[in-house]
């Protein structure tokens, strides 16, 4: 063989290994799943077909839309929450912290956690939340109340707050990018011309972080429209999410082709989600030169 | 993929022909998936001394992830162990073999309500070797009730708002259509399906958590969120007492459900030998004890259990009571009715 | 005149360690074009920006029109400033990044839009008032700057290396629309570069800054005919150096023995005495070639060998060997073609005259050893 011609394979085998890899532990099995959402439940099992059964039975039965509305409403919540908690914080971060060494060291402190089990994160709530948790034994101590409350654990609440927890690391390193680079003068401008601080946030500074507050707000929505952990441990009776019921048609049910059909609608929401808020980044991205 | 079942097969043929060769050393393995305290060391142990066969067990957490595992692909388990409910879909869809009747000598010991269950049996062959089986009774903290509760019309009680707890199945509909009066639960009709998930939906604002794991129980009990459940009679109550928790079980008014689990054989095992080595160890005095004992389940085996336990547990674990056993409404497979029972659970928890 | 800008007795130092601006003390009068001209690093931005706001002297205070304003923020300081990077918003359009000031404080938008109007017309961008900052060029994006600033109608503008993003041509363009902006509005400036040639091309006053402290101030002509100092005198313009031991002194003249012969020279610093080893510098343009047997005069008088001419135009650079030392650099007029023919050649000897009022002489400090 010659050199060139072996050079070319190399290249060839170097670009192509990733691309395979997209193919075969992607593409086919999104295939795979689109191909079973048309298939029929027929005891034990199912069998092939191409029928839209599947599709008209999440559309006609409420209780997807149901869920899906939920799992939207909560989604939302967490992004929100997310956005509140991490903005202050990264911005404390960017524009208050004068140290770049004790910056870094900050961010790290809040990107860490991602390192530690997504289960230990979560189930901490538990033991913070619960009847007997260390909430509710200080407000019992303090006195604010006279017996513990169940209103903090297995509810909805508790959900969002411990995805909102989970997934604030996913909104802090966005909004720390674009914070960042907005460049020092463009804030100096602003009260140059005779803006104080607070406005020259509201008409500048928040307005140019807005593709950070976008990709953030992209991360925590679709990571939470994909939790099953969250209603599992800490949700209550009306915990359910999308991914909870498609699990439980993948294995109780044992209805892989209506499981199928949801995960797909489930993807073109995500998918939906993404191409919205690339599109909105792009008309708000801004040159910053 | 053909050629390599028949490699598979023909090295089990030579496996088997060695396994003769020195009868008292089936060397090999066997894999199974089963439930956590059905591989415990404590019996397991021994019988790999003895046999040579080397058990390599991975855990289900439901009798949903049976079928999945096994309509994934074949080759990596040799055993299975479902619940009567689940082991008719597996058999029909082909993942099962029939028991080679001659190599279990003792089957005939095992109690007659389960050999001629009819969710083992199929065309005329047996499919499945009845292990374990117990009830889903009801528990509660006897330090939260002044009088103890008896009826499950309780679970609908106001006054224990955010204290009930229910199984995160399909079991919870067989509770509200008792409670209904439709005791034909593992037959019900799409109305009295309706009528059961109206009913738990009422329920809904009083439940602080539907329960999914057997650890998730013992902790809401431990942590005390929840007085009042349905359980795996005999196994929370026991790790609950390690954590001195007061709890009761008690078989309500309105009956409980029975449950029975049993060994199936995969499809094309090339480790027949160990398989059966190892089914014959389970259904005899080794492994129904051993069973008992880390699980609190009752045995299938009632000559091997009395041979092997205790008369306070024989007696505890009701194996001399065949009045009890036939009380019990032992699950049935839905077949076809499955989905529509799954849905409704799920409509149920949809609801808002 | 009055000074509108005082700075007094102003310190700046980052962690008790960096000394941006030592003890700077600086009067800008009403309608004056300063510029603060200095290496980077010398204090001159940091200076900037402590009129602007951004930066709080560590001592010192700063006046502004006869108030103290040391302690205000940027946004109640009656200044603007225009930034290196332009600095303008990206998400909003020209006229929006010129009215923004006007729009936030609250000023009517029956006023705000004649004024960005007005500022946009000065800088010729009317018809770019509804792009986006992105879809300008750098110089276009410059004017903005100038105009967002301008329509507040502040007491001082602040320009901070404005025009060092421009390419050279634009830059003298600018350059020149500036100086006219100046001239028209009457506004007091402030100007910040490290370009020696946009100080002198612009300024009423420079202000040469060293290590946080002023090195001289004055106008253009009196930095580059009369440096207070041989750092000035190297930054400011060329200059040909030439070292020597002093023989007499008389007054402010003194007479320097140098490459064999005597040049003569004015002294810029006090304390210098006969003996000291002095540096003397000496415009490229202001050395006389002589021309055959031409009498020197009172000037000095050099001889040394043509190593090339270079043609610069107008201009004409001959590069001298004197024996020892650098080369000697001569700039000659070239005013007709005749000049040009006559040049001398490489390789041929060429005497040169230096007038003693165009040399500089300062004690050697060995700053400039080469």
């Amino acid at each position: 063989m010659r050199e060139t011609t072996r050079r070319q394979l190399t290249a060839t085998a170097i670009v192509s290994a990733p691309l395979m890899w997209t193919l075969v532990f992607l593409f086919i099995p999104y295939l795979v799943m689109f191909t079973y959402s048309f298939y029929l439940k027929k005891f034990p099992t199912f069998v092939p077909a191409f029928e839209f059964v599947n599709y008209l039975t999440i559309i006609s039965d409420p209780q997807y839309y149901q869920v899906l509305l939920r799992t939207a409403k909560i989604a939302l919540t967490v992004a929100v929450c997310s956005f509140l908690i991490a903005y202050p914080l990264t911005y404390f971060l960017v524009f208050k912290v004068k140290s770049a060494r004790l910056r870094s060291i900050l961010y790290m402190a809040v990107i860490v956690p991602l390192w530690v089990s997504y289960l230990l994160r979560a189930y901490t709530w538990k033991t913070i939340l619960g009847n007997e948790g260390i909430l509710n034994s200080f407000l019992v101590w303090s006195g604010i109340l006279s017996q513990p409350t169940d209103i903090f654990l297995y509810n909805q609440f508790s959900m969002v707050v411990t995805l909102t927890y989970i997934f604030v690391p996913f909104m802090v390193m966005p909004l720390y990018a674009s914070l960042e680079k907005i460049p020092r003068s463009m804030i100096e401008a602003s009260k140059d011309l005779g803006v104080g601080p607070l406005r020259t946030f509201w008409h500048v500074t928040l307005p140019l972080s807005m593709p950070g507050v976008i990709a953030g707000a992209t991360f925590t929505i679709c990571l939470t429209f994909g939790d099953f952990v969250a209603p599992f441990l800490v949700g209550g009776p009306n915990g359910a999410m999308i991914a909870t019921i498609i699990q439980s048609q993948f294995g109780a049910a044992l209805n892989w082709p209506l499981g199928a059909a949801l995960s797909i609608i489930m993807l073109i929401i995500v998918l939906t989600i993404i191409s919205v808020s690339d599109r909105l980044e792009r008309a708000g991205r801004i040159d910053l030169n | 993929m053909k050629n390599l079942r028949k490699v598979l097969q023909s090295a089990g043929a030579v496996l088997a022909v060695m396994g003769m060769a020195t009868a008292a050393q089936a060397a090999g393995e066997v894999n199974i998936l089963t439930w956590e305290g059905y591989a415990d060391d404590s019996f397991i142990k021994p019988f790999e001394e003895a046999t040579g066969c080397k058990v390599s067990a991975t855990y289900v957490g439901s009798n949903d992830d049976f079928a999945p595992k096994l309509a994934a692909g074949g080759g990596v388990y040799d055993l299975v162990s479902p619940s009567i409910d689940s082991t008719k879909a597996l058999i029909e869809a082909g993942f099962i073999d029939p028991a080679d009747m001659s190599r279990l000598p003792r089957y005939e010991e095992i109690y007659e309500k389960f050999r001629t269950a009819e969710g083992i049996n199929h065309d005329g062959k047996v499919y499945g070797v009845p292990f374990s089986w117990g009830s889903i009774p009801f528990m509660y903290r006897t330090d939260k009730f002044e009088t103890p509760p008896t009826s499950l019309n309780i679970l609908w009680d106001p006054a224990l708002e955010g204290k009930i707890s229910l199984w995160d199945d399909k079991s919870a509909i067989y509770v509200a259509s008792r409670v209904i009066g439709n005791h034909n639960i593992y037959d019900l009709s799409d109305e009295e399906l309706e009528a059961a998930k109206a009913k738990l939906i009422e329920q809904k604002p009083l439940v602080r958590k539907y329960w999914a794991t057997a650890g998730e129980l013992v902790d809401l009990y431990a942590a005390g969120e929840v007085w009042i459940s349905n359980t795996w009679g005999g196994y929370q109550s026991a790790l609950l007492a390690e954590q001195n928790i007061p709890v009761q079980e008690f078989i309500p008014e309105e009956g409980a459900e029975g449950w029975m689990d049993s060994w199936l054989i995969v499809k094309g095992t090339p480790n027949e030998d160990c398989v059966y080595e190892f089914i014959n160890m389970a259904t005899t005095e080794e492994g129904q004890c051993g069973m008992s004992n880390v699980n609190g389940y009752s045995s299938a085996n009632p000559v091997a259990a009395k041979n092997c336990m205790s008369e306070e547990q024989f007696k505890a674990l009701h194996q001399d009571d065949v009045d009890y056993l036939d009380s019990l409404l032992l699950w049935t497979n839905l077949r076809d009715r499955l989905e529509h029972y799954t849905n409704t659970w799920n409509a149920v928890k949809a609801a808002n | 005149m009055s000074a509108i800008v005082e700075i007094q007795n102003v310190t700046k130092t980052y962690g008790g360690k960096v000394t941006a601006v030592d003890d700077l003390s600086l009067a800008v009068e009403e309608g004056e074009f300063v510029t603060l001209l200095g290496p980077s690093g010398c204090g001159k931005t940091t200076t900037l920006r402590m009129i602007a706001g951004f930066e709080i002297p560590t001592r010192g205070r700063i006046m502004l029109a006869g108030e103290d304003v040391t302690d205000l923020p940027p946004y109640h300081r009656q200044v603007n400033t225009v930034f290196q990077d332009y600095a303008l918003f990206p998400h909003m359009t020209i006229q929006e990044n010129v009215g923004y000031g006007l729009r936030v404080a609250g000023v009517p938008k029956s006023e705000v839009g004649p004024k960005v109007k007005d500022a946009l017309v000065r800088v010729g961008l009317l018809d770019k008032a509804a792009d986006r900052p992105a879809m300008l060029s750098g110089g276009q994006k410059q004017r903005v700057a100038l105009a967002r600033a301008l329509v507040r109608q502040p007491k001082v503008l602040l320009l901070d290396e404005p025009l060092s993003a421009l390419d050279a041509k634009l830059r003298e363009a600018m350059q020149v629309e500036i100086k006219h902006l100046h001239e028209q509005l009457g506004l007091t400036f402030v100007f910040v570069t490290h370009d020696q040639r946009e100080a002198l091309v612009m300024s009423d006053r420079v202000v040469v800054m060293d290590q946080g402290k002023i090195v001289q101030s004055g106008t253009p002509s009196e930095l580059y005919d009369q440096p207070a100092s041989a750092y000035v005198a190297d930054f400011i313009g060329n200059s040909n150096k030439l070292r020597g031991r002093v023989v007499d002194i008389q007054g402010r003249q003194v007479r320097v023995k140098v490459l064999g012969t005597e040049v003569s020279g004015l002294a810029r610093q006090n304390g210098i005495s006969v003996g000291d080893l002095v540096l003397m510098t000496v415009r490229p343009e202001k050395v006389q070639l002589l021309v055959e047997e031409e009498e020197a005069g009172s000037a000095s008088l050099l001889s040394g060998t043509v190593l090339d001419n270079l043609f610069h135009g107008s201009t004409c650079r001959m590069e001298i060997d004197m024996g020892e030392g650098e080369p000697f650099v001569v700039d000659l007029q070239l005013r007709t073609a005749l000049d040009q023919a006559n040049l001398a050649a490489p390789g041929s000897r060429v005497r040169l005259a230096i007038d003693p009022a165009t040399v500089s002489v300062f004690p050697d400090d060995g700053a400039f050893a080469s």
